[in-house]
């Protein structure tokens, strides 16, 4: 059990979203780096899609008010346990103390700006049609569909404290989007790439772009030289739009959909990110480089399976330690 | 008929005629409703998002090859007749609306835009019954039309931070009731108490796609 005594900049609380109630123009959500997700609530001792808490940019502090375990994976926001200020490191999992105090710090440039904190026996908090996540534009969900502020208790579902004492800790790589330096993010032509005018798909990709300060859980925008249009292409009416669809605005700056954003848009949508590529999507943050590198859809659904199998194999090996 | 065409890696998108029409948008509910039912049967799609004119349906990759779910999605679409649907005739929906003063700022503008009074606007507004094309922007915002062509606005140049839930905007051939308080870029015209969005009950939307509604003035 942990009691908020700073939020940090937007704590809120997230799981596998609401993918079911998308037909009513409620945002898909969930956690912006699901892979991160799951590799806490692995290292929390939680199935993967339990409740944790979803930490950006720069992170809360937290008091212990009984004793729990813990996993924490995602970008390193420099997270120290008090008293002691010992290093509590993403990619593993402790028990924390009651009377410690864990003081996250700022996001740690090159390893992502999201964290994720789980909670053994996942955060106790209502479902709301189908999920525990925060629904920001809904204010529903998490805590009373607002971000965590302080006062506000986070309890795990266990009451009973289980485990002896002992650290856990991922084999292998537990941040694998980001461990290669300037990856591309892979993608597949947008069902509305034919409103490009000539050679600004081929622009799109041979640009280095620059994430925009404006920023949320819905989307990131991407500075750089303006991608041209079409002009005989007509205006579009709205459509579904998916996790990872890159839209196009008039100005010709690419906006990437991550978690939070609207079921339906009207900007027509140029590319694709690819699955398996959303979690590097949702660590990138202000300032950050953007490439983009075309693949199959084939290729895109082994990088997907190579992920799964990775996520099983990590976490098998985590229970065997 | 509609095309299927692959949307990323794990989605499909079937497009009817790029058309805001009634018969049209009531096919793509009908294909949403044959979704649901594979659904309901245990089949690898998820849950679909109807828009005026297409269907976006997210399915598992890893059980379903994009080959394999184009070809059952042409199966499905196959079921939809491609005649004789007739949009739902289910009694419609009346939101009363106070029209207006700080209920809706932008009505004298909206008067300006199109030539009318005021009163004109609101008679034009109410003698109209709109169909829910889709739910998007925002929980519960469901897209009204058609407006008629004498009311139709632009949306204002610079978007409010943030619009009181209750208002009733036009947009182009669109108009809608904020369920929320969001920011928005729609003419406000007008307010309601109905409350058209609330995640504890069931249905959560107060307005479902396919739903016809009318408005009815009141006095604030």
């Amino acid at each position: 059990m942990l009691e908020v005594v700073e939020p940090g900049l937007l704590t809120t609380i997230q799981d596998a979203g609401r993918p079911d109630a998308v037909g009513l123009g409620v945002p898909a959500g969930g956690a912006c780096d699901p892979w991160s997700l799951r590799v806490a609530n692995a290292l929390g001792g939680n199935g993967p899609w339990a409740p944790a808490v979803e930490i950006t940019l720069a992170g809360p502090t937290l008091r212990v008010l009984a004793d729990c375990r813990v996993g924490l994976a995602g970008a390193d926001l420099d997270a120290r346990v008090q008293p002691g200020d010992q290093h509590f490191e993403p990619g593993t999992g402790r028990v924390l103390r009651h009377g410690e105090t864990v003081v996250f710090g700022a996001a740690t440039p090159g390893t992502g700006v999201r964290a994720y904190l789980a909670l053994e026996g996942g955060i106790d908090v209502p479902q709301v049609l189908g999920s525990a996540s925060t629904c920001l534009v809904g204010r529903f969900g998490g805590m009373d569909g607002r971000p965590l502020a302080p006062g506000d208790v986070v309890r795990g579902r266990s009451d009973v404290f289980r485990s002896e004492e002992r650290e856990w800790t991922w084999v292998g790589a537990f941040r694998p989007a980001l461990e290669a330096t300037n990856r591309p993010l892979r993608i597949l032509p947008g069902p509305n790439a034919s409103v490009l005018a000539g050679g600004a798909f081929e622009q799109l990709l041979a640009t280095e772009w620059m994430v925009s300060a404006r920023g949320d859980r819905q989307g990131i925008r991407l500075d750089g030289p303006p991608l041209a249009v079409n002009p005989a292409s007509a205006e579009m009416l709205s459509q579904g739009v998916v996790w990872g669809a890159i839209q196009l605005p008039p100005d010709g700056q690419p906006i990437c959909l991550l978690a939070d954003r609207q079921t339906v848009g009207g900007y027509p949508v140029v590319a694709v990110v690819i699955s398996a590529d959303l979690p590097l999507l949702g660590q990138l943050g202000p300032a950050d480089p953007v490439r983009f590198a075309p693949v199959s859809t084939d290729a895109a659904v082994q990088a997907q399976r190579d992920q799964e199998e990775l996520f099983s194999s990590s976490t098998r090996r985590l229970a065997a330690t | 008929m509609p095309t299927v065409r692959p949307y990323g890696d794990a989605a499909l998108l079937v497009e009817f005629e790029a058309r805001i029409d009634p018969t049209i948008n009531e096919r793509v509910h009908q294909l949403a409703g044959l979704v649901a039912d594979e659904r309901r049967r245990g089949s690898s799609w998820a849950a679909p998002i109807p828009a005026y004119a297409s269907l976006l349906v997210p399915y598992d990759p890893l059980r379903m090859s994009f080959e394999q779910a184009a070809a059952a999605m042409g199966e499905i679409v196959g079921q939809v007749s491609a005649s004789g649907v007739a949009p739902q005739e289910a009694p419609a929906l009346e939101i009363e609306v106070r029209y207006g003063g700080d209920d809706g700022p932008d009505l004298d503008e909206v008067a300006r835009r199109t030539g009318l009074t005021p009163a004109e606007v609101v008679e034009l507004h109410c003698g109209t019954t709109y169909r829910a094309y889709m739910l998007g922007f925002a929980p519960g915002f469901a897209y009204l039309g058609t407006v008629p062509d004498g009311l139709r606005v632009a949306r204002r140049a610079t978007p409010r931070q943030r619009v009181p839930a209750g208002s009733v905007a036009l947009a182009g051939a669109q108009t809608a009731v904020y369920p929320l308080a969001t920011p928005g870029g729609w003419q406000l015209i007008g307010r309601t108490d109905v409350v058209l969005w609330d995640p504890q009950r069931d249905p959560p939307a107060l307005i479902a796609a396919g739903r016809t509604v009318r408005f009815v003035p009141v006095r604030g």
